[in-house]
């Protein structure tokens, strides 16, 4: 499967021309102003829209091939559309050695994802990226949900973070452990804890 | 009663925001002082609390938990809570408070005692002093370019060139105007002063820009700010807006001739950005490449214009010199390295955080003595220092001094500063494909050599990481190192064959073993490892079950001897034996010998 196999169409964002006229008038139309204005499309799309940017190229001195030679080169930008979340795992060499991957697993499995070029849950909830380093070496491993860091990470505790975040902003996560189970032979995972820490499975 | 509360990006993200609303609601009349990182992250959140009778207590961890008993001791009722005391202003030098008192702080000298966001706060230890004692006393350009020459400041970037050289190059180069840029993206994997300084003590840092400008005679800045710290863009852009009100930037500085003001560029998340030509095509709105140099930026830079760039930590430490003589600088630290340098320590230590110390002490004084060696109680197998561009050196070198010189020699780099530190559970090859990964990604590919070269090494350490490497492939790992490092044009690609290089030095028995016998030592490589439950330990709790992502473990609820994972169906993931609390899932690397008795799986 390709890079684009997932296309989050259904997440599209519409485009306001007024707002990126605002920009363009705020932040400048010479070859400087490409990164802040790529910024600034960003911060309110969450993404970069086809649209914005050719509005951006039709009414500044940037060419086209200057700005999406741009958008394609840093990491910041993306050219798809993000789920209503975001879910940042830090992969920094502190966060790698403590067990970033494991972070990484949790999350795709609790958020349904398959294929390996999907990043973002078939219902439009939430969005995985993998960052580089967010500098909070000291608390590996580390990952941010929306604004909210979570350090000192298992894979576990990254699913129930994310079960606490999904309650609160009302979202379903597709992949959910609880509906996994569906054959009942488990026992849900907060009684199986306990009865755990009380020792009272142990023969 | 004054409260402070460490609110930077790790404190925050450890939970200070609760501690600081409970801690307002129990003590509602005492004044909260809300500062940046102390710098043991490792003890986030933390807090101070000063008593009126001037006495103070610092402590750590704090939480909704143990927060009242702090409280009550406070409040004069019961003993002092020895979980979460780090030191008092009576009895500063304590287990857990000799993290501080080791250091010696000048560039950090501000981090964690002022609130970022206020500039008075910051004047009231001796902010803008400096560029007041230049501009007010008549201090002459040169005369700042010699003080700096005479503390010997190295750029604390990673390369450690003169500053005051490079100063020297872009004063008398020609060309109007001329520009200072402060280099605040951070791209290091592993590193975080920068933020921690920006977050926790901007002004220092404009004033260092100041300083900087003053003495290269330019009139433009820019600060060019990674935008995933965004903490750090917001303090830094409050303190552009207060220092300029206060006359300490803009026109006519301070009633003189001197005008200098400064914008701030967020970065967009480019490593190579953090190479000079790089970063100034990224300002001019381009993708970040580097050109060939020369012409050096200090000649040609930014619109083509002399322009220097400083890192942050090299702005820092140079009010300090400003105020204290370049020569008490140069007292500290070793023959060719003077001063302090901070690092970012990190990985398998019990005491992580910004530490901050004179160069020339050891490696391991910083790891042991300030980091309190080992987090786990396994043996500290190596450390990794100046990330991508840097290498790993092995725990029986740690007494190599903290020196520019000294640290090139082991094959590392001093690099920007990030130390990772790493124990008998890590396996050196993982890391070298890691930061080849890294590399690779990040690699803007202008250099044949960079772009496919570290492709090609990166191929061939994932091949040795699956098990499916040859002795050959070291030979040609070996030969390929130095042509990337040759036919690069900048910094990225010169430096990374170093982990791959170093590790290959110091560890290549380790290489072997993933060559030669199939096995990784370290644990790691999910090709080469196998997950089993032992059942004598087991409790049938079903745990592992829940959270196996490949659904491979089956068993019954509270029979263990029934609990087995399926071999051929596990992807050594290794959420079962995170979550298994009786310690019951056992990581083998058995390698070829076993592979008789029990065949080996090809890939995970």
């Amino acid at each position: 499967m390709g890079r684009f196999a997932v296309s989050n169409q259904s997440l599209e964002a519409t485009v306001d021309p007024e707002l990126v006229r605002k920009w363009v008038k705020d932040i400048g139309s010479d070859s400087t102003a490409a990164v802040p204005l790529l910024q600034a499309i960003q911060t309110e799309y969450r993404y970069l829209p086809r649209k914005a940017m050719d509005l951006v190229v039709g009414n500044t001195s940037i060419t086209a091939s200057q700005l999406f030679g741009v958008a394609t080169f840093y990491a910041q930008f993306r050219l798809r559309p993000v789920g209503r979340h975001m879910i940042r795992v830090c992969h920094g060499t502190a966060c790698h050695v403590s067990g970033a991957d494991r972070l990484d697993t949790a999350i795709r499995q609790i958020l349904g994802l398959q294929d390996p070029d999907q990043d973002t849950a078939a219902n439009g909830s939430y969005t995985l990226e993998k960052v580089a380093c967010i500098g909070c070496c000291s608390l590996a491993p580390v990952m941010v949900v929306g604004e909210e860091t979570f350090p000192n990470l298992k894979g576990a505790d990254a699913q129930r973070s994310l079960q606490k975040h999904a309650k609160a902003a009302k979202e379903v996560l597709p992949g959910d452990a609880g509906q996994k189970d569906a054959d009942g032979d488990t026992k849900d995972a907060s009684e199986a804890k306990k009865s755990k820490k009380s020792g009272e499975a142990r023969p | 009663m004054t409260i402070t509360i460490g609110e930077g990006t790790c404190g925050i993200a450890a939970g200070a925001r609760d501690v600081a609303a409970l801690l307002k609601q129990r003590f509602p009349e005492a004044h909260m002082q809300s500062v940046s990182c102390l710098g043991m992250c490792h003890q986030e959140p933390m807090i101070e609390i000063a008593n009126p009778d001037g006495k103070s207590y610092l402590y750590g961890k704090v939480n909704k938990k143990n927060l009242p008993k702090i409280v009550h001791f406070h409040q004069g009722k019961g003993d002092i809570p020895a979980a979460n005391f780090i030191r008092s202003s009576d009895e500063p030098d304590t287990d857990k408070g000799s993290y501080l008192t080791s250091q010696t702080r000048i560039a950090l000298r501000n981090v964690g005692h002022l609130d970022p966001t206020s500039v008075e706060s910051f004047r009231a230890r001796g902010g803008y002093k400096a560029i007041e004692k230049i501009l007010k006393g008549g201090m002459s350009p040169e005369a700042v370019l010699e003080e700096v020459k005479t503390s010997n400041l190295r750029g604390r970037g990673g390369a450690g060139f003169p500053t005051a050289i490079k100063w020297g190059f872009a004063r008398s180069a020609p060309g109007y105007p001329k520009y200072l840029v402060c280099n605040g993206d951070e791209g290091d994997p592993g590193a975080f002063m920068d933020r921690s300084l920006l977050e926790g003590d901007p002004h220092s840092v404009l004033e260092g820009m100041l300083i900087a400008a003053y003495a290269i005679g330019a009139s433009k800045g820019y600060a060019y700010i990674r935008a995933e710290y965004p903490l750090a863009v917001k303090f830094f852009g409050q303190a552009l807006q207060d220092a300029r009100q206060l006359g300490y930037l803009g026109d006519k500085i301070l009633g003189t001739d001197f005008s200098f003001d400064i914008k701030i560029k967020e970065g967009a998340g480019a490593f190579v950005c953090g190479e000079e030509t790089a970063l100034l095509a990224s300002i001019e709105g381009q993708r970040g490449m580097p050109r060939i140099r020369p012409p050096f930026p200090a000649i040609q830079g930014l619109f083509g214009k002399p322009t220097i760039i400083n890192n942050v930590e090299t702005l820092a430490n140079l009010a300090w010199i400003i105020n204290n003589g370049g020569a008490s600088y140069a007292a500290i630290g070793t023959e060719k390295s003077k001063g302090t340098k901070v690092f970012a320590l990190a990985g398998a230590v019990s005491r992580g955080g910004l530490v901050e110390v004179p160069m020339g002490m050891s490696i391991g004084e910083v790891i042991n003595k300030i980091g309190g060696g080992s987090a786990s109680g396994r043996a500290i197998k190596a450390v990794q220092l100046g990330g991508p561009s840097g290498g790993c050196i092995p725990a029986s070198m740690f007494d190599t001094p903290i020196d520019y010189d000294a640290i090139n020699a082991t094959g590392a780099i001093m690099g920007s500063g990030g130390m990772v530190v790493m124990d008998s559970q890590s396996c050196m090859v993982d890391i070298a494909r890691y930061f080849l990964d890294f590399t690779q990604v990040e690699s803007c590919g202008k250099c044949t050599f960079c772009r496919v070269g570290t492709l090609r090494m990166k191929e061939i350490l994932s091949k040795i990481c699956e098990g499916k490497g040859t002795m050959e492939d070291l030979q040609i790992l070996e030969d390929l190192a130095p042509q990337i490092k040759d036919a690069s044009l900048c910094g990225l690609g010169q430096t990374a064959p170093n982990p791959v290089l170093t590790t290959l030095k110091y560890f290549r028995d380790e290489y072997i073993a993933h060559v030669q016998d199939k096995r990784c030592p370290g644990g790691v490589c999910k090709a080469l490892i196998t997950h089993t439950i032992n059942q004598k330990d087991c409790t049938g709790c079903t745990i592992c079950k829940r959270y196996c992502p490949a659904n491979c473990i089956t068993g019954e609820l509270k029979k263990p001897e029934t609990w087995v994972i399926d071999q051929s169906l596990c992807i050594n993931c290794g959420m079962c034996k995170e979550v298994c609390n009786p310690e019951a899932v056992i990581v083998e690397s058995l390698g070829l010998t076993a592979a008789h008795s029990q065949p080996m799986r090809a890939s995970a």
